[in-house]
């Protein structure tokens, strides 16, 4: 009798279950780059949603283009040299040859240029996640000493006194003159076009079986498996947007680089950076904040052994894998062919000629 | 025959409930959108993350406070059943049948940042004998009606070094998971081992509270209370105690990666007399006249490419009180284990392995020697998210020294879960 009533029990609780849990409706599109949708653990791979565009930065046409224009505009640093594009080359994965990035006066900076594709679906921007937006990261580098040198107000004076410019940021913005907030926010506008999609993963996912090969197939299932890279490269964009360490470490002479540890000051985010993308990566070696490890076989390695060198605050995700050959090949098969994406618009985007600026 | 009628109806129900969801259970992997494997080096032993997972509250280690709550997914139930055949042959006789070998119906997850819970129910299965009416009601059960975990998880107190485990759960003594063995057939004897008037069973979930962490050093450490008494009231005033400490090399914590040793001991009382005892309304008994007990143990496991060699080795000791047997001595036994487990194919898609069981009591206890000898193959039909279907192919020797007895038993199963 008990027994009997314990299974009863136990049905009317998984009815209840059952019933309360019915399918959630499907979220909407988050309006910003929700850090809550993050916040919630890991998502399925999956194709990406709409891009989330903020209320106060709507997407325009014309306000795309004056961001395009803007971004290959080498008039934005002091000496004319450097635009976005020198070290975000959509001839290169929208990131740079590295290992680091190279800026004004060629000074090498202590990190890797990140792709600026999909920036716009990541909560916190920079391998240190220290800006919000898009719109608040737009404005660094021209001033950073190490990227484009400029002032913010050489930079509006510079772009005041050209005509063709006053003249689009007035139909943009209906105001002028020229502010650091317009050009944040156009060039914002434009890097969330740069959206990569139609992968033959993508594909997949959508229900075309045959879009991968068996052997990208199975290194899916390795990587949302047995290498464990689910774990941190979730969701539509392959990465939760979070902090590890991976004991990347720099090598002398360069110095130690803490990462998420200057914004926090907390101990456990010393040397932790940002989850990059998975996408269109093998667009983009060498890779990891430091450009540390030159081709995606080298990489997987790495994952392999369980990490870079061993610090007392590496990541309690990285463990040996003990991946075969086989099962490396698999992965780095489906990491070069499956993530890389063929839509035109992002794919071939070429740098606007030089006559056809504003002027 | 109602209640497996009962077991039946739930079962189906949610199957079908599940069914045309697309994304199915167990539990954890499906509200991830992983696979089996991220947790398993395969299905249902643990590799490392799944161990770190299962340490830190069924919570991405370095993840803490960005899980979905059990509130925020679907329902976190999962099912596993194992039916199939075996052949039984002993010097006199064989045998064979078809079966449902065994069934777990789990719920598990997060109620609240570094608030967790498994539970795990297992229904009667009254086969072979379900239709026998005589006056044990379900002769021979091959499964009895338990609740084989409920237990509630306080993680990261003091970051991982502190976590509390409080109520029916597997006991961190036991180097090795009898639950996530991959042997069907062949239990780890010496876990199974039960001496002549003691009711504690090594290898079974106890009731109790258990503390555990782990220090950036390797080690490790867990320390519980508990009633001994499997998962009954305990039959008298004093809680049993245990502890374990391991220490790992190499990255990873031995389960796939790197080394582990370790030691383990469990120290208890089991009373002699329950005479004029009184019974409370809760099921528990004050026995009188306890005598003391210990088990004590040494482990090892051993990673290379994708072997993994496991070594067991216990003794175990009860005061001759408790020595039914031969009431001037006490009773001592010794054993262990030794298991190889290989993952041949690509994603570990084929497991194989060995393992060698021995159980050495006193002389004058000759029929609870035991030797055993298996081997097993578990091939795994997919390795979809949340869902695994494995066939397993199982074949062991149990060699009793009394009378020269000895059992075969092949065993094939199909053994899936979701
Ligand atoms: C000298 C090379 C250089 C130039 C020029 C440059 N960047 Fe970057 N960019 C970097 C580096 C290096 C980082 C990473 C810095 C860090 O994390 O501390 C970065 C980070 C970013 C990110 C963050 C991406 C992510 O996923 O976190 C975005 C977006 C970005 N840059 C956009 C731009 C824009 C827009 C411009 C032009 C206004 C620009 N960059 C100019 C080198 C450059
Ligand atoms: C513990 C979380 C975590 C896990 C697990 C993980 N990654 Fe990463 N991944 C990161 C972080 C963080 C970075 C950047 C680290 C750095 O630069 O120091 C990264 C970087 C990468 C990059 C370089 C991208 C670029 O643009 O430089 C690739 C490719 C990559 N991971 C693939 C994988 C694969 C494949 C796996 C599984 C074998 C995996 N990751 C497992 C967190 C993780």
């Amino acid at each position: 009798m008990r027994r009997e009533l314990l299974s009863i029990m136990l049905l009317l609780c998984i009815i209840v279950f059952v019933v309360s849990a019915e399918e959630k409706p499907p979220r909407k599109a988050p309006p910003l780059p929700d850090v809550a949708v993050h916040s919630l653990g890991p998502q399925k791979l999956a194709p990406l949603p709409p891009v989330p565009v903020p209320p106060d930065n709507p997407q325009t046409p014309m306000k795309i283009l004056l961001g395009k224009q803007l971004y290959f505009d080498t008039r934005l640093s002091a000496d004319n040299n450097e635009s976005c594009a020198s070290c975000h080359d959509p001839a290169m994965g929208w990131s740079d040859k590295g290992p680091t990035s190279v800026g004004i006066k060629s000074q090498v900076g202590p990190r890797r240029a990140p792709p600026v594709s999909n920036s716009a679906y990541m909560p916190l921007q920079f391998w240190d996640g220290r800006a919000d937006t898009l719109e608040e990261q737009a404005k660094g580098p021209i001033i950073n000493p190490k990227e484009m040198g400029n002032t913010h107000e050489k930079m509006l004076e510079t772009l005041n006194s050209i005509p063709g410019y006053v003249e689009e940021f007035e139909t943009v913005f209906g105001k002028i003159p020229i502010d650091l907030d317009q050009v944040a926010k156009a060039i914002a506008a434009y890097e969330r076009t740069i959206v990569t999609t139609d992968s033959p993963f993508d594909r997949y996912a959508k229900g075309d079986k045959t879009a991968l090969t068996p052997l990208e197939a199975q290194g899916l299932e390795i990587f949302n498996g047995k290498g464990h890279c689910t774990a941190c490269h979730w969701g539509p964009n392959f990465t939760d947007g979070r902090f590890h360490n991976l004991g990347a470490k720099n090598k002398e002479p360069m110095e130690d680089d803490l990462g998420r540890y200057a914004v926090t000051k907390n101990d456990k985010d010393k040397r932790a950076f940002k989850t990059p993308t998975v996408r269109d990566v093998a667009s983009r070696p060498p890779y990891l904040h430091n450009g540390s490890e030159q081709t995606l076989w080298d990489l997987v390695e790495f994952y392999n052994r369980g990490g870079g060198d061993d610090d007392s605050n590496m990541d309690p995700l990285m463990v040996p894998l003990g991946l075969t050959k086989g099962e490396m090949e698999a992965l780095v098969a489906f990491m070069k062919v499956a993530v890389t994406s063929n839509n035109p618009e992002v794919a071939n985007e070429k740098p606007i000629p030089p006559d056809e600026f504003p002027k | 025959m109602k209640k497996v009628l009962l077991s039946l109806l739930l079962v189906s129900i949610i199957f079908l409930l599940f069914a045309d969801r697309g994304n199915a259970i167990p539990a954890f992997a499906r509200k991830h959108s992983f696979n089996c494997n991220m947790c398993h080096t395969a299905y249902p032993k643990l590799n490392d993350f799944g161990q770190r997972f299962r340490d830190n509250g069924y919570q991405i280690p370095g993840q803490v406070g960005g899980e979905k709550s059990i509130f925020a997914t679907s329902p976190p139930i999962a099912i596993r059943a194992l039916p199939g055949y075996d052949i039984y042959k002993t010097e006199c006789c064989k045998m064979n049948s078809f079966h449902i070998f065994g069934v777990d119906i789990l719920a598990a997850g997060v109620f609240h940042e570094n608030l967790s819970f498994l539970f795990i129910y297992t229904p009667r299965i009254d086969e072979p004998a379900a239709d026998y009416t005589g006056p044990q009601d379900g002769l021979n059960p091959r499964q009895l009606a338990s609740v084989e975990s409920a237990n509630v998880v306080f993680s990261n107190v003091i970051d991982n070094k502190l976590n509390f485990r409080v109520g029916r759960f597997e006991p961190s003594y036991l180097p090795f998971s009898a639950k996530r063995s991959y042997y069907l057939f062949s239990p780890y004897e010496i876990y199974d081992f039960a001496t002549p008037m003691n009711t504690f069973i090594v290898g079974d979930n106890q009731l109790g509270i258990e503390a555990a962490g782990h220090f950036k050093s390797g080690f490790k450490y867990a320390v519980g209370f508990m009633n001994g008494n499997n998962g009954n009231p305990d039959n008298n005033n004093n809680k049993d105690i245990y502890f374990r400490l391991l220490k790992t090399f190499g990255r990873g914590d031995g389960q796939s990666a790197g080394q582990r040793i370790g030691i383990f001991g469990i120290y208890g009382m089991q009373p002699t007399s329950f005479y004029g005892s009184i019974v409370s309304p809760f099921g528990e008994t004050d026995g009188f006249i306890n005598k003391q007990f210990y088990r004590i143990g040494l482990d090892a496991s051993i990673n290379w490419s994708t072997l993994n060699f496991q070594f067991l080795y216990m003794i175990g000791k009860d005061d001759k009180a408790l020595n039914t047997l031969r009431p001037t001595e006490d009773y001592e036994y010794s054993g262990g284990f030794a298991q190889i487990d290989w993952a041949v194919m690509k994603n570990n898609r084929l497991v194989l392995s060995l393992l060698y069981n021995w159980v050495f009591p006193p002389d004058y206890d000759e029929q609870g020697k035991l030797k055993t000898y298996s081997v097993l193959g578990r091939y795994y039909l997919g390795n979809w998210e949340a869902v695994n279907v494995a066939l397993h192919l199982e074949y062991t020797y149990k060699g009793r020294t009394i009378c020269r007895f000895r059992e075969d038993i092949i065993g094939m199963v199909i053994d899936f879960a979701f």
